[in-house]
């Protein structure tokens, strides 16, 4: 009798080899099909009103004025490359945070010069940012 | 003798359950992250801004508007005109009034391309804008 009992616990024993097959196949797929998200940073401006002779006179003092062209940047007729414009914003911006920065675009300059010169505004906490294109 | 040598051959499955735990686990985890769906342009390469506030939780009214640099507008993976970005806009506008834009733009586009879709947003009332840029590329 207890020799039958025992017959008859072995016997209830599942056989595991193909779900642990289907379960590491699903595993391979997931890891396979696996992307990480990018990183990403959000920078943030202003589109001013379309009416650009409402106030001209108004904004002149703490004013950055900087044009974005197809080969860098302008600031008051002279040309800036990447690394002096860091330098004269961050020199300007431990003035005065509260300046309001007008970037004026061409329509061939390309989107990068305009994410970096935001991007250089965001490093020196330059919050007040209008985006006009010519 | 021979009760001993059947006993070896039997005696040699290992106690899988561990593994099956940890296995389960493993596929329960890929299951909640995997993302199907390809939302966003995969041609368009974004330019580095590492000092832009992170975007994290995304505000769920957020309308992300992607161009790439041939200046090709889309929207979850759909391409439309600027008449049709103008009505989806309008369409939004009129239901919920302002929501947050973010602008996915190639960084070689050119700004008369994005312009599009800024003078698209200032025209319904949207003065706010953001652009999306990298902090940290993964693989």
């Amino acid at each position: 009798m207890p020799r039958k009992k025992k017959k008859k616990e072995g016997g209830a024993k599942l056989e595991m080899t193909p779900m642990i097959d289907v379960v590491f196949q699903l595993l391979i797929f997931f890891i396979v099909t696996l992307k990480e998200q990018d990183i990403l940073s959000r920078l943030d401006v202003s589109r001013p009103a379309p009416d650009p002779d409402a106030k001209p006179e108004e904004i002149i003092q703490d004013m950055l004025d900087i044009t974005v062209y197809n080969e860098g940047f302008v600031i008051k007729g002279r040309k800036y490359n990447l690394q002096e414009l860091d330098r004269h914003i961050t020199r300007i911006a431990s003035f005065s945070r509260d300046i309001s920065v007008i970037i004026r675009c061409t329509g061939d300059s390309p989107h990068r010069f305009l994410v970096q010169l935001l991007d250089i505004c965001a490093k020196n906490g330059l919050t007040n940012l209008s985006v006009f294109s010519l | 003798m021979a009760h001993h040598k059947q006993r070896m051959t039997e005696g040699c499955e290992c106690d899988m359950t561990p593994m099956i735990d940890v296995v389960f686990q493993l596929i329960i985890f890929f299951i909640v992250t995997i993302k199907l769906e390809e939302t966003h342009n995969p041609d368009i390469e974004l330019e580095y801004a590492k000092h832009g506030p992170v975007i994290k939780e995304q505000d769920p009214r957020t309308m992300v508007i992607e161009v790439d640099q041939r200046g090709w507008i889309t929207m979850h993976g759909a391409r439309m005109s600027q008449q049709q970005l103008a009505q989806v806009l309008q369409g939004r506008y009129n239901r919920m009034g302002v929501f947050p834009v973010l602008i996915r733009a190639d960084h070689r586009t050119r700004h008369q391309d994005v312009r599009r879709i800024m003078d698209t947003c200032t025209a319904i009332g949207i003065w706010r804008i953001s652009f999306a840029a990298l902090i940290e590329k993964k693989m």
